[in-house]
């Protein structure tokens, strides 16, 4: 059975560790970031990389969800073309508040290398973009270092006043 | 004035050519240099018209009459053993003569030969479609039809397949701009926010060269990068990167380099 | 909290009960976890059977072929990758091995057996990545931990000779630009001296698994003449029934050179097809310990070049453009205007993991391609969902779906 060591002498004697609200729902919020699999390309598959063994996104409590429902971070990882450009809009319309949406890949930044009549030129033109990793593919660091960006962003924000919606016009 | 550029082919153009360039072939062979395709082409040039043939790069051409297509492809699936209908398209040569070439590329496994077999059509007509023979022309088809606007006759779909279906214009017909018209522009923005959204969304970005030198958002300002807003000096202290906050977080432990063991074969 | 006003309308079409014949439409994709990218299916639906499937594609169609018709050839090179992103140099290979027929080049032979390794372990990577995700899908999580770390050591070997992971321009028209890395033999032999071990885990796994067999054996069986008219090549065709492989039948680079067998089943269900693939691993494995064996051959005999010569449509080596007014200034002229293949047609096949990849090319004598096509396997791979899917149930979907082994780049280019 485990031991559980409580210093008495320290913290005022109590096995607490006192705090604020609005600190314990950041840390709550930015260590448990699910993410919606939005793999769309090339970009997805390193996504996917990064979830597997050598990587591991666990690491970071971000698990993929494949329900928007169930996510709060919209990894945009691949070529988004103009007709799937309503459904990414009707899928972001479906996360709960508070969301945030990282932009994988120059394509998703960007349109990237396909400069044609059928890639949409940077999915920031739908909707509202946190974080922009650059890269073709990106590697799985990057995501990585990119969630915890998005960790500190979260951590910085307040927690308990609202947050403002974010909007694109 | 302005150089004119063509409306009929606005694809890239070799911006230079030598005035005395004379662009080499790639060698046909006569028929007859093989003997299976020669029996091949002398079985098919015994039922239908064949106008030219030839061997080019290890394949067999054959032009035919657009209205013997089915025929043709049938009479050398159950006769000539050619099982496999591996690709089928169209070149586009509307600006020249105002035709398309079909193309369909025939596979044969037991005799392991391919052909290629090819006509012209007016800009207009109709292809028939060899949908009964081959499903798989079914696809072939319909991305036909989206990418050049050729329809085929007796097809049981004939709807677009790569471009959504509310789309405008072909988009590998050579009059049709790489980075497309003004309806593909706007497109999406069109579909979700309306045309009145036009305005504050803004037109697409396509200068890949393009830096504003008065973004003080994007990379223009790389390592210096400023909230937006902000009145540019050109004396801003360069940016920390970091991925957590100075004094530590509550309940996150810190990577540390030193206390790491780094693994160099990964392999092991 | 409001939303931002959109004005697109719910789907009705998701879900209708509305007919008197009790018919489901159900909306499968295009945002779909084992969708494999954006596949979009209709599935109409009597109780749990599937009586209608109606596949809609070209969510990521990108524009290649178009690129193609405004690019100098070896500015195509990088948009190749994009198409089978599992196994990017099979792409790459594709396309540099139709201009060299177009133009008539021979390729130097260590190019060739450094081209012949690249593509092998493209295809380790390509089978692994298919073994993961369909083993995922069906939910055998271990088995997709475990082929991705295999297929990250892959991964290293590719990073240590190109520098990227996933997309990587590995090979040029008439060559390869460099030379293989010091430790790549090592990590390569270490690699496939421990690859059966790894296989027969996974099989250990997964062939007695009753979830896996009762999702593969006799699901989405593929019958010969089905499989020939939709012009289904590579795996999905040796599942059918025949042995047929253009690496063998037709050889190019060096593979009349090389050993192996084609694994082929009759039974033409989703089992087949993944002993097909496990058992072309272990083929590839083979290949792959001949190229060692030959690459070493080439280091004795001293045979160093890696690109064609052909002055008129190859740059010269570094060395001479630095040091060679002549070279310097055809290597200008082919960067900046690019080289003019003849006026002719081409159409190439190549064996890539997935199966038969074609690249039609019509030259006009330009430095642009007049056309370009991309024969891609997974196309009508796609399609074949349309004849395959009816009379399975729900279930069952994801695992055909999962065996076709599509890529979406390569459906919608
Ligand atoms: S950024 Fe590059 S790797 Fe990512 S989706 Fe686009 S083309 Fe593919």
């Amino acid at each position: 059975m485990a031991q559980h060591k409580v210093n008495y002498t320290q913290d005022g004697g109590l096995p607490v560790a006192l705090t604020s609200i609005d600190k314990i729902v950041n840390w709550g919020r930015s260590n448990s970031i699910w993410a919606l699999t939005y793999g769309l390309a090339c970009c997805g598959i390193e996504m996917m990389a990064s979830g597997a063994s050598r990587f591991d996104f666990d690491r970071y409590g971000t698990i993929f969800r494949a329900s928007p429902r169930q996510a709060d971070v919209m990894i945009v990882a691949g070529t988004l073309t103009k007709k799937h450009a309503e459904f990414i809009k009707r899928l972001y319309d479906q996360m709960t508040e508070p969301r945030w949406v990282i932009s994988m890949g120059s394509c998703a930044n960007t349109g990237g290398m396909f400069n044609t009549y059928a890639t949409v030129q940077g999915c920031d033109r739908i909707i509202p973009v946190d974080l922009y990793l650059p890269g073709c593919a990106p590697r799985p660091e990057t995501l990585q270092y990119g969630v915890m960006l998005l960790q500190k962003k979260i951590r910085a924000n307040s927690a308990s006043k609202a947050q403002k919606p974010k909007r694109l016009m | 004035m302005r150089a004119y550029t063509p409306k009929d082919d606005v694809q890239a153009k070799a911006y230079y050519t030598d005035r005395f360039y004379v662009a080499p072939q790639v060698p046909k062979q006569d028929v007859s240099t093989d003997p299976v395709f020669a029996a091949d082409l002398e079985a098919i040039s015994a039922k239908f018209e064949v106008k030219e043939s030839f061997i080019q790069v290890e394949n067999m051409v054959i032009y035919i009459n657009a209205k013997d297509i089915y025929a043709v492809l049938e009479f050398m699936r159950d006769s000539l053993e050619y099982t496999q209908l591996t690709e089928m398209s169209a070149i586009d040569w509307l600006a020249k003569d105002d035709t398309f070439e079909i193309f369909y590329q025939m596979l044969s496994m037991n005799k392991r030969k391919r052909t290629r077999i090819k006509f012209f059509i007016k800009n207009g007509d109709a292809v028939d479609s060899v949908e009964k023979l081959f499903r798989c022309a079914d696809w072939s088809e319909r991305e036909m039809f989206d990418m050049f606007g050729i329809e085929a006759n007796n097809h049981p779909f004939m709807k677009r397949i790569l471009m959504p279906y509310d789309w405008q214009g072909n988009p590998l017909l050579k009059t049709y701009p790489l980075e497309g018209d003004e309806f593909a522009a706007w497109y999406e923005i069109d579909k979700i926010y309306g045309k009145e959204a036009r305005e504050a969304i803004g037109p697409e970005i396509r200068d890949t060269a393009r830096v504003d030198r008065y973004d003080s958002e994007r990379f223009a300002r790389l390592g210096y990068e400023q909230p937006k807003g902000t009145k540019i000096t050109g004396n801003e202290e360069p940016t920390v990167q970091s991925y957590q906050e100075e004094g530590g977080v509550f309940m996150v432990t810190k990577f540390d380099k030193d206390t790491s063991k780094i693994i160099d074969d990964p392999q092991r | 909290m409001a939303q931002i006003k959109n004005r697109l309308t719910p789907f009705f079409e998701n879900i209708t009960f509305d007919r008197d014949d009790n018919e489901l439409v159900l909306n499968f994709g295009p945002q779909h976890p084992s969708a494999h990218g954006q596949l979009r299916l209709m599935l109409h639906l009597q109780q749990e059977q599937i009586v209608k499937a109606h596949p809609d594609v070209g969510y990521l169609h990108r524009g290649m072929e178009k690129m193609a018709e405004n690019m100098i050839y070896n500015e195509f090179m990088p948009t190749t990758d994009r198409m089978d992103y599992i196994a990017s140099s099979s792409n790459n290979y594709g396309f540099a091995l139709a201009v060299e027929k177009l133009i008539g080049l021979e390729v130097p032979r260590r190019a060739k057996v450094i081209r012949m390794m690249l593509l092998e372990i493209n295809r380790l990577m390509s089978h692994l990545f298919w073994l993961a995700t369909t083993a995922l899908d069906i939910g055998a999580m271990t088995v997709f931990l475990f082929a991705f770390r295999e297929r990250e050591y892959l991964m290293d070997i590719i990073e240590g000779y190109c520098g990227a992971r996933l997309t990587h321009a590995a090979i040029r028209i008439g060559g390869v630009p460099l030379d293989i890395q010091d430790d790549f033999l090592h990590q390569l032999r270490t690699f496939l001296n421990k690859l059966p071990d790894n296989i027969k885990d996974y099989e250990d796994l997964l062939d007695s698994n009753r979830i896996w067999l009762m999702r593969m054996e006799e699901v989405g069986t593929i019958s010969k003449e089905m499989a020939l008219s939709w012009g289904c090549t590579g795996p999905m065709l040796r599942a059918s029934g025949f042995q047929w492989d253009i690496r063998k039948e037709e050889p190019y680079e060096l593979y009349d050179e090389v050993e192996f067998n084609v694994p082929y089943s009759d039974k033409g269900d989703n089992y087949a097809r993944y002993r097909v693939y496990m058992q072309e691993m272990r083929e590839t494995a083979k290949i792959l310990y001949q190229t060692i064996a030959m690459y070493e051959a080439c280091v004795k005999n001293d045979q160093t070049e890696l690109m064609a010569h052909a002055p008129k449509y190859i740059s010269a080596p570094k060395l001479d453009i630095m040091t060679q007014n002549y070279s310097l200034m055809q290597h200008f002229v082919l960067v900046t205007q690019g080289m003019r293949p003849p006026v002719g047609e081409v159409y190439v096949a190549t064996e890539s993991p997935k199966g038969e990849l074609g690249f039609f090319i019509n030259s006009q004598g330009g430095p642009y391609p007049y056309r370009l096509k991309l024969r891609a396997p997974s196309f009508w791979h796609t399609g074949i969902l349309t004849d395959l899917l009816p009379g399975h149930y729900i279930p069952d979907v994801v695992s055909i779906i999962g065996t076709t082994n599509i890529v979406f780049g390569e459906v919608d280019r």
